[in-house]
């Protein structure tokens, strides 16, 4: 009897996988459920061109609505499961309906995290995750009103400057010294930084929302700091939590996220997670890791679709994520959370650069402004986890593809 | 019927390099595959970055950088996400040194 793959979770990561399942087995059935209506839909655009009105929504499509059926992917979007059972083995969703299985992939991604301070609760206050809330802030992008833009991470930093792009007035805070300064350190934050300041943005760096103030409608913004900010609305990017209440009372084993092996499968054999849910064990940088990034969404679909096949593939992907910011496109490989020493190649206030984040002689990331195309090329010497001689990374005479990653 | 228009010299265009050409207000990118010569449009099908200018070509397959979808420089088909739309692809043909495409 053909096999039955259930996928929980209408993500990239899960529509991956069910695409992927279908391209390698014509035989099994194939199951995606997904609680947004939509069918499967890429992120990156909410907050660049499908906010700014740039691009239809069909065109974040990972597959045209049609494509499941025809592909014979059972796809229930707009249902929510509630309950896996391991013993018995099938998913049960919402509307009764039990959907069994032979393997099980959690593809459920993140949720936004709310803010728990006075006035929270005020209309006009709005996060980013899906088409829906990326519409609902569309509504709101009249040129000229003035937006408050809550965190600069990388949603934060892309909706403040699509935000600029549509000529609203904005300001921005963040509670670090610079944007994205947990990722990139103060040096290349800074750089951020003067980018949203050269475009216009108001910045507000070490101080963080004590309340929001407004009758129904968010008015102003009140800072620990003292600062009050009149808007007439906000948008907070505050981080995001990865949603595992359905593995509850399952025996998976959680911590940030459900924690998977190479193979991208969880302590419950048959039961496996992709995507913004995963935290991974990485083979190459030989440690867990839990990556929230379109690339990780599209390579872990697919590597645990092809374990759940049982073909035994390592998913040993060096993680790469990219961030346009108005012109700039800021790109990113590898993996790390602290650094020795930052190795820069190019001029950090020219505009294009690349800095390497070093521990103990060894490449674990890279951070390119508008250098794409090297921070590809720096990829095989993060991956080949050897010491090097770092003087030639900051000599922009030499090609990153003429250091041999295995001298 | 065929109509080939001529581009650059094979000599301009290194093995692994690709160049764009304006061909009647498009850009066409011409890539050299050891000695192959593939033409296709050069902007890439997500966001329009220039294949000539951001593209790196490892054998037949073009990685646009910017976002990092690939694509068969022989066929246009995606090779890889995000992009999902094949690039327009020309046949191509040397006389002499000169390469001519096909539009």
């Amino acid at each position: 009897m053909a096999k039955s793959y259930v996928i929980v979770g209408g993500s990239l990561a899960g529509a991956t996988a069910a695409i992927t399942l279908r391209e390698e087995d014509a035989e099994p059935s194939v199951t995606l459920i997904g609680a947004e209506r939509e069918p499967p839909y890429e992120r990156p655009p909410l907050s660049k061109a499908y906010l700014r009105g740039d691009v239809p929504f069909d065109k974040s499509l990972v597959r045209p609505a049609a494509f499941y059926l025809e592909h014979r992917i059972e796809a229930m979007f707009g249902i929510r499961a509630t309950r896996i059972d391991v013993s018995s083995r099938f998913v049960q969703l919402e509307d009764g309906r039990r959907a069994p299985f032979d393997a099980l992939l959690i593809a459920t991604g993140s949720r936004n995290r709310r803010f728990s301070i006075p006035g929270s609760e005020l209309e006009g206050i709005y996060s980013l995750r899906t088409v829906e809330d990326a519409d609902r802030i569309r509504a709101e992008m009249i040129p000229g009103r003035r937006v408050v833009v809550v965190g600069m991470g990388f949603i934060g930093s892309e909706v403040a400057a699509s935000l600029r792009q549509k000529n609203l007035d904005v300001v921005a805070i963040e509670p670090a010294k610079t944007p994205l300064f947990r990722v990139l350190g103060e040096a290349v934050g800074q750089r951020i930084a003067d980018l949203h300041r050269a475009h216009g943005v108001r910045t507000i760096f070490e101080d963080t929302v004590a309340a929001f103030e407004g009758t129904q409608r968010v008015a102003r913004v009140i800072t620990k700091g003292g600062l009050r900010l009149e808007c007439d609305f906000v948008v907070a990017g505050i981080g995001v939590e990865p949603v595992v209440d359905i593995l509850d009372g399952t025996g998976v084993q959680m911590d940030n996220g459900v924690v998977v092996d190479q193979y991208c499968q969880t302590n419950v054999p048959g039961i496996y997670a992709a995507g913004d849910v995963a935290n991974h064990y990485h083979p190459v940088f030989e440690r867990q890791m839990r990556v929230e990034h379109w690339h990780n969404a599209v390579k872990q679909g697919a590597a645990a679709a092809r374990n759940m096949l049982g073909k035994g593939v390592p998913y040993d992907e060096i993680h790469w994520f990219w961030s346009d910011q108005y012109d700039a496109n800021l790109q990113y490989a590898g993996f790390h959370t602290k650094w020795e020493q930052l190795v820069v190649r190019g001029r950090l206030d020219s505009g294009s650069f690349l800095a390497f984040y070093i521990n103990d002689g060894r490449i674990d990331a890279v951070v390119g402004l508008n250098r794409a195309k090297e921070v590809r090329r720096a990829i095989p010497l993060i991956k080949a986890r050897r010491k090097l001689n770092l003087g030639p990374l900051q000599d922009e005479s030499i090609d990153l593809r003429s250091l041999n990653p295995a001298d | 019927m065929a109509e080939f228009l001529t581009t650059i010299k094979t000599s301009e265009l290194p093995a692994g390099g690709i160049v764009a050409v304006d061909v009647r207000g498009t850009q066409v990118a011409l890539a050299n595959v050891d000695g192959t010569y593939y033409a296709f449009d050069d902007a890439c099908t997500h966001e329009q970055c220039s294949l000539a200018e951001m593209g790196e070509l490892a054998g037949t397959t073009v990685t646009c950088t910017c976002h990092g979808s690939e694509f068969d420089v022989r066929t246009g088909k995606v090779l890889a996400p995000p992009a999902t739309v094949p690039v327009k692809v020309y046949p191509t043909r040397v006389e002499g040194d000169a390469l001519h495409i096909d539009v």
